[in-house]
């Protein structure tokens, strides 16, 4: 907690929490919210696709798509950090945060899966319909990433909530 | 940028925030904790979808993953749609909750201004030729100029429409006491 407290006292912490300048706080913010846009957003897209959406788009070429998802995942990997930094002993003590985490960790295990596993077998993603596998695999993919927002949301307002969103 | 943001205090927006405060939909996001919470988290949600379906049309008529035929992408839409819908009924029931803090907040009259845009943008791709040539373009191929344009604006606004929603709490007219 001692090391929580300094880390958000950190000049750091302090400066992405209370600058008066809209580089700080929010854009910070700002950064976090269009790259779970982008991430959450093509992965439910490509997910949409395996279950049958749009079948008459080919699945293949969505592979271009993963730069754009890594992107968003690594924009928010540290815009992520720079927030929990400014508001670590509250964001650190609520549970909610934890199972943000684990839904993000499962979620970026399921986008892995799908590169290495669907997205590298060109038999794979010619049938169309695509394997009742892969289609599980959608399925907890959209679970995953509905729940990493839903979490990343409820942050505010349950457990300890100190204000900063 | 003064409290009031584009549009002055007083007159016709005045009576309208004065008038949404007295709604069922205004005592309904505001007497209940959760439903707050609720709407928000729909509301990131449908963000997700719009962005997501609408947002691999736009990459593809700027030329990424050339591999899907234009017209195929074209069939997410519909989800895009859904994920607009929703928001804006989310966003009513914001708006219903907190008329003040919106109505007289300027990121809040750009957001609107971004979203009509986008709708120009999308009416002139469909009605103004951009399309009947973009859906013929097959895997491989490039899109024409007009469609290209039409999706970089697109892409442009709706990041710009996230910028304004996410800058709504930081231009809070000073009067209006945050709704948590």
């Amino acid at each position: 907690m001692q090391f929580l407290a300094s880390l958000e006292h950190s000049a750091f912490g302090t400066w992405v929490r209370e600058a008066p300048t809209i580089w700080a706080y929010p854009t910070v913010l700002f950064l976090h919210t269009v790259d779970l846009a982008f991430l959450v957003g093509i992965n439910v897209a490509i997910d949409l696709r395996i279950l049958g959406v749009a079948s008459s788009m080919p699945l293949a070429p969505m592979k271009k798509l993963f730069p754009w998802m890594w992107a968003g995942f690594w924009v928010n990997a540290v815009s992520g950090v720079a927030l929990l930094i400014a508001d670590a002993t509250t964001k650190l003590a609520n549970p909610v945060f934890g199972v943000k985490m684990c839904f993000i960790m499962l979620g970026v295990i399921n986008m892995a899966w799908y590169k290495k596993q669907l997205f590298s077998d060109p038999e794979a993603l010619a049938r169309n319909p695509v394997s009742s596998r892969a289609k599980r695999v959608a399925i907890v993919s959209l679970v995953l990433w509905i729940g990493a927002t839903t979490a990343g949301r409820l942050m505010g307002y349950l457990g300890p909530v100190s204000g900063l969103e | 940028m003064g409290p009031t943001g584009l549009i002055p205090l007083g007159g016709v927006l005045q009576s309208a925030a004065a008038w949404v405060a007295t709604t069922w939909l205004h005592h309904f996001a505001t007497d209940y904790k959760w439903v707050w919470a609720t709407v928000e988290t729909l509301h990131f949600l449908g963000m997700g979808l719009l962005i997501g379906t609408v947002g691999v049309l736009d990459l593809r008529l700027i030329g990424v993953a050339k591999g899907l035929p234009i017209e195929s992408t074209q069939k997410l839409v519909p989800w895009g749609v859904a994920g607009f819908v929703l928001n804006t009924l989310t966003g009513i029931v914001f708006l219903a909750g907190a008329p003040y803090q919106y109505l007289y907040n300027f990121a809040f009259q750009m957001k609107v201004l971004f979203m009509c845009a986008a709708g120009i943008n999308v009416a002139l791709f469909y009605r103004a030729g951009a399309w009947p040539k973009a859906r013929t373009v097959g895997a491989g191929e490039s899109a024409h100029w007009a469609a290209w344009l039409a999706g970089a604006i697109s892409l442009f606004l709706w990041v710009g429409v996230m910028y304004w929603g996410r800058m709504l709490t930081f231009f809070r007219p000073p009067f209006v006491v945050p709704p948590k």
